[in-house]
């Protein structure tokens, strides 16, 4: 093209008269394809790093774990292994896994929980399957074997903030060294063997130690319980796992065995089942950020471009044709979508090293792979090119079909005002009141426009501000429900079930550390109608006198009617109601130490309110229905007057028949840790989309100074004071503040139904949370949305105070 | 009413220096219609923009209205032009979003003026009855000035300055419009018209005419003073 370079320095003439607006839209779709990117990204992040995770500690494919009480000696279960064909697996290790009450009590804390002591091979330096990383301290080394020393599961290390090393006791009064903290692939996330539930390591500490101290430990010299199985690279586990029980049912007929391929593995199949649950969420705030900076993006770059409309006119006017005339608009746009690429990037690799702290205190994998993926980014960047080239062919098209004479009258001329309403006699209030309002009205799209870009913002943040406040409160009525208002609720929970009168429940009741006590029944369950069915945890108690009933908001709990009273979340998901049959799946005493299951049909008493949807009742008058009537395994007691939780906890824990001994709320209180890491990542994802928000309002507040110049140096010229003009110019930011929060907040309240309703449904089914969004909350939301806004103009108040206002009086534009 | 003493106004420095106005002296009582006339770059608009307080004088003193605005504070100067001046513009500079009547209105809340004339009867003076409610964009080039002078006459104040009022104008219309800046000088108010269009200056009781800064005559119009329907151009 002819005088290319003349175009080009002109272009570049452009931007550098408006670099301030050029490189604020640039940031707008920066931000915009970067936090696409960046949240877009979790997804694959959560599994190449769980992926590498996995791979890196070696582990397991298949394990065989024999049925509670079973052993062998060492060697046996290798031997079947040896058994199979060769190529079937790449290698095992025995162990030896034994139930105890560990006392990790500091100086300043009592710490008594129940756990596992797992024996794993240390001639090689540590079990080379299900490999234990050191996070403190030291790892087992060879030297190790046969000595009293261990390490401990590092989640429950840390939530205690035990030191790197020190001194544990373990059940039968004897003492471990652990000399170090370590990570298990079995714990990523702390789940007991039973599936009580997930992150519970304030509640159960895993300890590993080598197979021949663990067999000392527990009086079972050369014995195990329990294999670790690899498969060759590539081969999956689920058809070697067949073949080992086939095996094992061969060469160990008389030996219960439960084989459990990797993918049924509790902590494996949750953390990969998550992943694609939680990134729906990512996604919706990836879309709606992305969609607000596209918005903005568009509107602004329109406006950049109209504002030459007069020049297009004049190019016109002189016999340029359209084609070359759109040149320098769109070295603008071209100009606006590489550096908005550029600066894209930087917010892409911003979010992905700044995430990756959050989600490695959110899940403490050994590795954590958070690169920029730049296809994704090239996905989000193509659009972010491809609008500045739209925002300016629009506005430029419009122009060349504009007859020259109209394009080349200076713009306030040209300026059409559509405002239908203003037909009315006026009632004329002051001007200066008055002009905010026609300035916001009379150019529709672009306010509409510009309110979409900040209002998708702040649905962002109104949606993660609701999420937030959305588990807080239902984690607080939750605890409501488990306290009754008594805050020193503590369960004791027995090793199995006595006989109310029992001595072992009377050395509980009558201790002299315990003030109010109850006792009570707790067993496992499954609650199904139709093909719905989850499991529960059913609560047989005296519902007339029990001090911790839940509050029953259906129904009633009067009376000694047969039934059950389950939680809201449970009704719903089993689509029943008071007085409608469910079934019951329990189990039945049948001996002195075994069970059978039953299924049995029961009536909805009520419906209670608490959240959890695991929480079933019954009336002890049901117990028979289990064969347990009178019988009792656990305790709620509150410490006796001038007694402490913690006296409590350590009086009771001597006691032979106490399993554990924990403050009701104890695993409402992790939830709530866990939930605050977490809340890390929302924080990072609301700082960007105030900052979206911020941009765009200045750069807006910006593109009206420049648009309406005459008109402020016209009130200038009549002495109108210029914080009269920035006052009016913040009231109509107000307004387009006020009308972008509101519908940010309608959309953010939507997506926090939907998450409730939808996402958190499939990601926590036994959390029945309620939608929430505290008066906090809309408060900082509306403070933000309206405040941020109104006070963007302040930020040109001195290019206004230097404007050179006969200069802009004049004709030319 | 306007006094300017030893008046001059230099833009720029050194090589770069541009001498706009070179020691200009002018008075201009209440009642008159004074034409400033000269061609282009001869320093007419520097001229109106200081007495009109948007810029200030190099050298010399200004004095409008009784207010020496030479060398006056920002404050000052802002409420100067809000109750001593008001500005005709050649491109009318009425603001888009507001219909007539409250363009009108605007000047009024600007001087902060109560009372006067309503706003109905000062566009009736101007020939805009009934047009009360129509935005700037529904207005002719003539009934935009004419909004632009009711804007002004509704400030009150007693100095008027216009800048190449009838410039974007026909004939026709530019001569109604300088009809109703000669009504205001003769109802008291100091009225200054800039132009470059020597016909207009036979119509006015003074001409100054400029020429690189400097004015080379001040007096009435050559010919005498002619009447509005013998103008031409």
């Amino acid at each position: 093209m002819r005088n290319l370079g003349l175009w080009l320095r002109w272009s570049w003439r452009d931007i550098r008269s408006r670099w301030i607006q050029v490189a604020a839209i640039a940031l707008v779709i920066a931000l915009g394809s970067g936090t696409y990117a960046g949240l877009g990204s979790v997804a694959r992040w959560r599994k190449a790093s769980a992926d590498a995770s996995f791979e890196v500690v070696g582990f397991h494919d298949v394990e065989v774990r024999l049925t509670a009480g079973s052993f062998v000696e060492q060697g046996t279960l290798l031997d079947v292994l040896g058994q199979l064909p060769t190529g079937v697996i790449a290698g095992g290790e025995e162990r030896l896994r034994i139930d105890i009450q560990v006392d990790a009590s500091t100086d300043t804390q009592s710490i008594l929980v129940p756990g596992l002591l797992i024996g794993v091979p240390v001639a090689q330096g540590g079990p080379s399957i299900d490999r234990l990383r050191p996070t403190a301290g030291r790892g087992l080394a060879a030297g190790d074997a046969g000595r009293a020393v261990a390490v401990i599961e590092r989640n429950f290390a840390e939530y205690y903030e035990l030191p790197k090393a020190g001194t544990i006791g373990i059940s039968g009064n004897r003492t471990l060294e652990y000399v170090g903290q370590v990570s298990s692939p079995e714990y990523f996330i702390v789940t007991p063997d039973d599936g009580a539930g997930y992150f519970l390591h304030a509640n159960f500490v895993a300890v590993f130690a080598s197979l021949e101290t663990t067999q000392e430990l527990a009086g079972f010299p050369a014995l195990v319980n329990d294999l670790v199985v690899r498969v060759p690279d590539g081969e999956a586990a689920e058809p070697a796992a067949a073949v080992i029980e086939e095996a094992f049912s061969v060469w160990l007929p008389d030996v219960g065995v439960d084989v459990i391929p990797r993918d049924d593995h509790l902590v494996y199949s949750s953390i990969y089942a998550d992943i694609d649950n939680d990134q729906q969420l990512y996604n919706l705030f990836a879309v709606l950020v992305f969609f607000g900076a596209i918005a903005a993006a568009f509107n602004l770059t329109t406006r950049l471009v109209e504002a030459q409309r007069r020049e297009i006119g004049i190019a016109m006017a002189l016999g340029v044709p359209p084609r070359r005339i759109a040149v320098r608009p769109l070295l603008v746009g071209l100009q606006i979508a590489v550096l908005g690429v550029v600066f894209g990037i930087g917010v892409g690799v911003a979010l992905s090293v700044g995430m990756k702290p959050l989600l490695e205190r959110l899940l403490p994998l050994p590795i954590w792979q958070t690169d920029f993926k730049p296809g994704l980014f090239a996905g989000a960047a193509a659009i972010g090119v491809l609008v500045p080239f739209l925002a300016t062919v629009v506005p430029v098209w419009r122009a060349v079909r504009v007859r020259p004479i109209e394009a080349i009258k200076t713009a306030h001329l040209a300026r059409k005002v559509r405002v239908p309403w203003r037909r009315r006699r006026p009632d004329l209030g002051n001007t200066f009141r008055r002009l905010p309002f026609r300035n916001l009205f009379r150019a529709t799209r672009r306010t509409v426009l510009t309110a979409f870009g900040i209002a998708a913002a702040i649905a962002v943040a109104a949606g993660l501000l609701g999420m937030i406040d959305s588990f807080m409160k239902t984690l607080d009525i939750g605890d409501e429900e488990i306290t009754a208002g008594i805050e020193d609720r503590m369960l004791v929970e027995l090793n199995w079930v006595y006989p109310e009168t029992a001595a072992e429940v009377a050395s509980v009741v009558d201790s002299s550390v315990v003030g109010i006590a109850e006792t009570s029944l707790q067993l496992p369950g499954r609650l199904s109608a139709g093909d719905t069915g989850f499991d529960v945890l059913i609560g047989i108690t005296d519902f007339g006198t029990t001090r911790w009933l839940p509050t029953v908001v259906e129904g009633s709990a009067a009376g000694d009617r047969a039934g059950v009273l389950i939680s809201r979340k449970a009704a719903a998901d089993l689509s029943v109601g008071v007085g409608d049959t469910v079934t019951l799946g329990h189990p039945v005493r049948t001996g002195v130490l075994s069970f059978s299951l039953a299924q049995t049909e029961v009536e909805v008493l009520g419906i209670h309110r608490h959240p959890y949807r695991f929480a079933l009742y019954m009336d002890d008058s049901q117990a028979e229905m289990m064969g347990l009537a009178g019988m009792v395994n656990q305790v709620s007691v509150t410490p006796a007057e001038g007694r402490t939780i913690d006296d409590v906890k350590r009086e009771l824990f001597g006691v032979e028949a106490v399993s554990s001994v924990q403050p009701a709320l104890v695993a409402a209180d992790t939830l709530r840790g866990i939930f605050s890491d977490f809340v890390g990542v929302f924080r990072a994802i609301e700082f960007v989309v105030f900052l979206l928000a911020l941009v765009i309002a200045f750069n807006s507040a910006s593109l009206n100074l420049d648009e309406r110049a005459r008109d402020h140096a016209t009130m200038f010229a009549f002495g109108v004071r210029v914080r009269t003009a920035l006052r009016m110019a913040m009231v109509e930011g107000a307004m387009l503040g006020l009308m972008a929060t509101a519908l940010g907040l309608v959309a953010g309240y939507g997506i926090v139904h939907w998450f409730v309703t939808g996402v958190a449904t499939e990601t926590a089914p036994d959390f029945g949370l309620i939608v929430a969004i505290s008066p906090q909350s809309l408060a900082l939301v509306f403070l933000f949305g309206v405040a941020a806004v109104a006070l963007a103009p302040i930020f040109t108040l001195r290019k206004m105070r230097r404007m050179d206002v006969p200069g802009t009086l004049r004709v030319m534009e | 009413m306007i006094e300017l003493a030893g008046v001059s106004k230099v833009f720029g420095e050194g090589a770069a220096e541009v001498r706009a106005l070179e020691d200009v002296d002018l008075k201009v009582a209440s009642g008159e219609f004074v034409v400033v006339l000269g061609p282009s770059g001869s320093g007419k608009t520097t001229l109106l923009n200081l007495i009109g307080a948007l810029d200030s004088p190099t050298d010399g003193t200004i004095v409008v209205g009784g207010t020496d605005i030479s060398r006056a504070s920002r404050k000052r100067l802002f409420e100067f032009r809000r109750n001593t001046v008001s500005f005709i513009f050649q491109s009318f500079n009425i603001f888009p979003g507001l219909t007539a009547a409250e363009n009108v209105r605007f000047g009024r809340d600007a001087s902060g003026r109560g009372e006067g004339p309503g706003v109905d009867e000062i566009l009736a003076s101007v020939g805009l009855a009934g047009r009360d409610d129509s935005f700037p964009h529904e207005l002719s080039g003539g009934e935009q000035q004419r909004v632009a002078i009711a804007r002004a006459l509704a400030t009150g104040n007693p100095v008027m300055l216009a800048d190449e009022p009838t410039g974007e104008l026909d004939f026709q219309t530019g001569v109604q419009i300088l009809e109703l800046l000669q009504e205001q000088a003769a109802e008291g108010k100091a009225v200054l018209v800039v132009t470059h269009n020597r016909e207009i200056s036979r119509i006015a009781d003074r001409v100054v005419e400029l020429s690189g800064g400097r004015i080379n005559r001040d007096g009435p119009p050559a010919n005498g003073r002619a009447e509005l329907c013998e103008l031409h151009w």
